[in-house]
């Protein structure tokens, strides 16, 4: 069997999703005997840039149009699009932007010269281009990663939990951090696969991994409100890794 | 004739940037590190956010110090609050700061930099040669990841430090695990030094350089101090944390989205290098053997000596982290929750020393609590200005017709400084 040719990506983020990958310490040598990998410039200055992909992973997202030319450049030359982490997925942290003046932030930033550069409003892989997957989390889990190789490897596409993250912070006994606590938790919003990281320490979930695909923002809205927060503060928490159903830019 | 050698898109690095050098026969016309990494004006997204969200929102500026972030972070709202953390608390974020100093080293030693030296385009491509230097950098890199996972959490954003503390506290079994996986490590760590002592040497020049480092007070670190030291051949001058802005007077420059900092008027370097030059007495016998093995003489102008500085970091921190945590293991951890701050109107600055070198937060809070204005400086963009001149020295000792070999020793000099592309692009009050 032909190895199946596999790209690494990134446009604007931090990094922390390719990190990751290489943070697969155990597996790393063995990932590269299974797949061709034909191009991953934080990892190797030799690449391929020509050559047709099955899967190319992507991680950060689109604030230039630098940005959407690598991207739509990506999708051209390969069969499987993948959005790895939550700013490839849904926009990340820079979405955070949607809250604020962008021009007004980039006039108090970089002065005049903020005209000349070359920057838009944060946006997702999908608002640009088909995308097949996304592994969210802000960074990807290693499992998740590696269990989505072995997907693709095995002809499948791979599945998320479609339950939010309450579901595994209630199979790890966990104190309820909204419920005894009155924590601004976004347990109940957000697409599991962490195992709960977050509040098996104690700390609430902040929702990096982004939403869950029943999540009911208007509902949970109204329950932390009736807990004391003021909207402001749950919309701005809500939105910190993903835009808010309807928000734009 | 005017010639343009130019790296279009750097490997091997965190982020996203180039190098373009402007030759006119051997006169260098111009050199420029062009960073075209997007921005996210993350230190603006913070306006309006209460002290609590804070620290999780800027460790996203990059993955590779996020700790640092997150811990610089947490220093300056104490700071701003005049919040005094315990002993122990200390202790730990002394850890996780090793611990991330460790993973990124390992990194970057056998990973990003060793390559170059044995000419070679990726660390993938090495291991098929020489597969157990490639997997003795993996397994120190793991254990720097190991550290951050049972300290702060998560090995990239950690989650477990608080403002205030701890959320929880690392179970004993942990700490066992960390002290066996600690023994390998140190075994490791001589491996490391006898791998990076072997490195075909590389020339690329050398430049009077000015160093610049927080002052850790009795022991080599990177989380405590209030002092920033300032080396040149005129002697050094200190800074307070609060004055960092004498220390990184900022300009725009139209290549970069970066900005450009100077000390008076001159470029300065900050990293491993600057931190061995300036507090290097701190270290103990056991790193004296390390440096005469690696054959680091500082000061030097050498940028390269950089990747030297950083092994015997490595190899000093994960001793110190054994001792560390045997010590913890002995005394035992107290259940200690995070203090909770007096909430004030009020300024404070956090400075720490990342992997990469010094990296300041400065933030102005509201009387309840939330952010008005944020001002974040990164190492790399500390150092941008440096690492230029630093590619002209290098320039300077090449043949400009072997763009080849000119090409490789630019790019040799950027990967020493470790340059956190994503870091460098940050905002600040003008």
């Amino acid at each position: 069997m032909t190895k199946p040719k596999v790209g690494f990506f990134g446009v604007t983020g931090c990094a922390g999703d390719l990190l990751n990958v290489l943070n697969c310490e155990d597996q790393l040598l063995d990932l590269v005997d299974l797949v061709d990998i034909r191009e991953f410039l934080m990892a190797s200055s030799e690449g391929d840039h020509e050559v047709m992909l099955d899967v190319a992973f992507i991680e950060g997202c689109v604030v230039s149009q630098r940005d959407e030319d690598v991207v739509k450049a990506v999708r051209q030359r390969t069969r499987l699009l993948v959005a790895l982490g939550t700013c490839a997925m849904w926009g990340g942290v820079p979405t955070l932007d949607r809250l604020h003046d962008r021009g007004a932030l980039l006039q108090q930033v970089y002065g005049d010269f903020g005209r000349t550069i070359d920057t838009r409003p944060a946006q997702a892989l999908d608002e640009i281009v088909k995308v097949d997957f996304g592994l969210p989390g802000c960074p990807i889990e290693k499992h998740e990663f590696l269990a989505a190789v072995a997907n693709l490897l095995n002809g499948n596409l791979p599945q998320l939990p479609h339950y939010p993250v309450c579901a595994e912070c209630r199979f790890a006994e966990n104190r309820c951090l909204l419920g005894q606590d009155g924590a601004l938790c976004l347990g109940p919003l957000t697409i599991a696969g962490c195992d709960a990281r977050c509040p098996s320490l104690g700390v609430a979930c902040n929702g990096c991994r982004g939403p869950a695909p029943d999540a009911n923002f208007e509902s949970a809205a109204t329950l932390y409100q009736s807990m004391g927060y003021t909207r402001a503060q749950v919309e701005r928490a809500m939105a910190t890794f993903a835009p808010l159903p309807g928000a734009v830019h | 004739m005017s010639t343009r050698i130019v790296v279009d898109h750097l490997a091997r690095v965190e982020g996203h940037g180039g190098i373009t050098v402007e030759l006119d026969g051997r006169q260098v016309q111009a050199v420029r590190f062009d960073v075209f990494e997007g921005a996210r004006l993350i230190e603006g997204l913070i306006g309006g956010r209460h002290w609590t969200e804070v620290a999780q929102i800027v460790s996203r500026i990059c993955s590779i110090c996020s700790s640092s972030h997150a811990l610089t972070s947490i220093k300056a709202t104490e700071a701003a609050f005049g919040l005094m953390v315990s002993p122990q608390t200390l202790r730990l974020r002394d850890l996780l700061n090793r611990g991330e100093n460790i993973e990124s080293h390992a990194l970057h030693l056998f990973l990003l930099a060793a390559p170059d030296y044995l000419e070679y385009p990726s660390a993938i491509h090495l291991a098929a040669d020489n597969p157990d230097a490639v997997k003795l950098g993996l397994r120190l890199k793991r254990l720097g990841n190991s550290i951050q996972e049972v300290i702060g959490g998560r090995c990239i954003h950690p989650v477990n430090c608080v403002v205030g503390g701890f959320a929880s506290m690392p179970t004993t079994d942990r700490l066992l695990q960390l002290r066996q996986d600690l023994l390998q490590g140190v075994a490791d760590a001589q491996a490391a030094v006898a791998i990076v002592a072997g490195l075909p040497p590389v020339s690329c020049g050398r430049v009077d350089t000015i160093f610049a480092a927080l002052d850790p007070g009795a022991t080599y670190g990177y989380y405590d101090g209030d002092q920033i030291v300032v080396r040149s051949a005129r002697g050094d001058t200190r800074v307070a944390a609060a004055d960092y802005r004498s220390l990184t007077a900022e300009s725009t420059v139209a290549h970069s989205h970066a900005k450009h900092s100077s000390w008076q008027g001159s470029p300065f370097m900050t990293g491993a290098l600057a931190r061995v030059t300036i507090h290097g007495h701190l270290l103990d016998e056991g790193s004296a053997r390390v440096r005469a093995r690696l054959g680091l003489g500082v000061p030097t102008g050498d940028p390269l000596q950089n990747n030297l500085a950083q092994a015997v970091e490595l190899e000093y921190d994960i001793r110190y982290t054994l001792a560390l945590v045997e010590q913890l293991l002995q005394d035992g951890l107290r259940p200690e929750p995070p203090l909770r701050p007096q909430v004030r109107a009020g300024h404070g600055t956090g400075v720490t020393e990342p992997p990469r070198g010094l990296l300041v937060h400065s933030y102005t809070y509201d009387a309840q609590g939330f952010i008005r204005e944020a001002d974040i400086i990164t190492p790399t963009a500390m150092n941008a200005a440096m690492l230029e001149r630093h590619m002209r020295g290098a320039v300077a000792v090449s043949d400009p017709e072997n763009e080849p070999e000119l090409k490789r020793r630019l790019e040799m000099v950027a990967r020493a400084y470790d340059p956190c592309i994503s870091c460098s692009v940050h905002l600040v009050r003008l």
